[in-house]
């Protein structure tokens, strides 16, 4: 497990175009979209969290899209499935580093912008966990969407397991209100922690058994 | 020792059967060579071999639940955005490295060992895959079509390595167009192309 954590992390880090990118867009469109609209500060705050959420989505979408691909098409999961004998390390292996190479720098992001459009101190702690919460739950769906059609562009499967990702939008605009209220946050995060884990332990055996499936 | 056995095995895509009822068993020191045409299903009985395709009937037993196969297909494994040197730090421990080095320097890759792996030649690229190979302690290498875009040195050498790994009693199974030059049963599959054996 171990040796694939390392080998994908190392991978990903040769791979600027796939780490950065998602991050440059979340910070292109966290900085463009109030430039595009004439608003006030004070209305920008109230809804500038919506922008965030909109913007997760795009970005986790956009991360995923070549997260099998290329070891599909170089043969490296015929390769890894001759010492594994499955993909489901592997398959958990690169979510963790996607999660935390591209997940929580782009949970980061969000915070700290919420913060500069005037999130109080207190909560930026909040919106971070909440951020990084909901791309666990997103890079693992649209790792599954990856997998169901990587032999016909992963995009296609992506955008096939977007509708999954409605669930989690719904989710995380309640936490929102809950942070903006005062109410209810901390039975929210439980929820998405349990979720997360729950979809972490799962996911990869589905993913893995559409891999296997790719390269039958 | 039985490595390996095949017993039965068929392949159909739709109604068209590509083998049928093929046996075989490879035990260690021994090698395979599978012959036949293009699309006569080599390929596809060594991934069959593997696991990694299930057959449309038949059973194929490993005597070893562990069996430790090193294989070379018609795709690399190698990643062409990072240099030789960083392939091979993903495959190898420390210890495999040192030996992987070696081979690196036997195949003339030491110069580009830096340079992006994208920029090789094709049998630049294929020395480096082989690499996998040759540094991997398995009791079955599993080789497609290894000998293509191999210069003759090369060629040679990896007709050694296969020479001394079955003399030490890893079992070796191949398809090749071109002769191997080792000495192992054939099977021959046949199909529109396929030479007489």
């Amino acid at each position: 497990m171990l040796r694939l954590v390392k080998a994908e992390s190392f991978k990903l880090s040769k791979k600027l175009k796939s780490w950065l990118g998602p991050l440059l867009i979340m910070v292109l469109v966290l900085i463009a979209f109030p430039l595009s609209i004439d608003i006030s500060q004070f209305d920008l705050d109230k809804f500038y969290f919506s922008i965030i959420i909109v913007s997760l989505l795009m970005t986790s979408f956009v991360a995923t899209e070549g997260m099998f691909e290329e070891d599909f098409e170089d043969g490296s999961l015929e390769q890894e499935f001759l010492i594994e004998k499955d993909f489901y390390k592997l398959v958990l292996s690169k979510i963790f580093v996607y999660v935390c190479l591209i997940g929580i720098p782009i949970a980061f992001i969000g915070a700290l912008f919420s913060f500069a459009n005037g999130v109080a101190i207190g909560s930026f702690a909040k919106v971070f966990l909440l951020l990084s919460l909901s791309n666990l739950l997103l890079f693992n769906l649209f790792a599954f969407g990856n997998a169901l059609s990587i032999n016909k562009g992963a995009m296609l499967g992506v955008l096939s397991s977007l509708p999954l990702a409605l669930p989690v939008i719904i989710l995380l605009g309640t936490a929102v209100r809950s942070i903006q209220f005062g109410d209810g946050f901390a039975a929210i995060i439980t929820l998405m922690i349990g979720v997360g884990l729950v979809m972490s332990a799962i996911m990869p055996l589905i993913i893995s058994a559409a891999l296997k499936t790719h390269i039958d | 020792m039985k490595l390996l056995s095949a017993q039965n095995i068929t392949y159909s895509i739709n109604e068209n059967k590509l083998f049928h009822n093929l046996s075989f068993e490879i035990n260690a020191g021994e090698g395979l060579h599978i012959k036949g045409g293009n699309g006569s299903g080599k390929s596809t009985l060594l991934r069959i071999i593997m696991g990694i395709t299930s057959p449309s009937k038949g059973l194929i037993e490993t005597y070893d639940q562990d069996l430790n196969i090193s294989y070379l297909g018609h795709k690399n494994a190698i990643k062409n955005y990072l240099s030789p040197l960083e392939n091979l730090k993903l495959l190898f421990n420390d210890a495999e490295l040192k030996i992987a080095l070696k081979w690196l320097g036997k195949f003339g890759l030491l110069d580009v060992q830096d340079e992006l792996t994208a920029g090789l030649s094709f049998g630049q690229q294929k020395k480096l895959a082989l690499i996998r190979v040759f540094t991997k302690s398995s009791e079955l290498i599993v080789l497609d079509e290894p000998l293509v875009g191999l210069d003759k040195t090369t060629a040679e050498l990896f007709s050694g390595f296969l020479i001394q790994k079955l003399s030490e009693g890893v079992g070796l199974i191949l398809t090749s167009h071109i002769d191997p030059m080792i000495n192992c049963k054939v099977l021959n599959l046949g199909g529109k192309n396929a030479e007489a054996s």
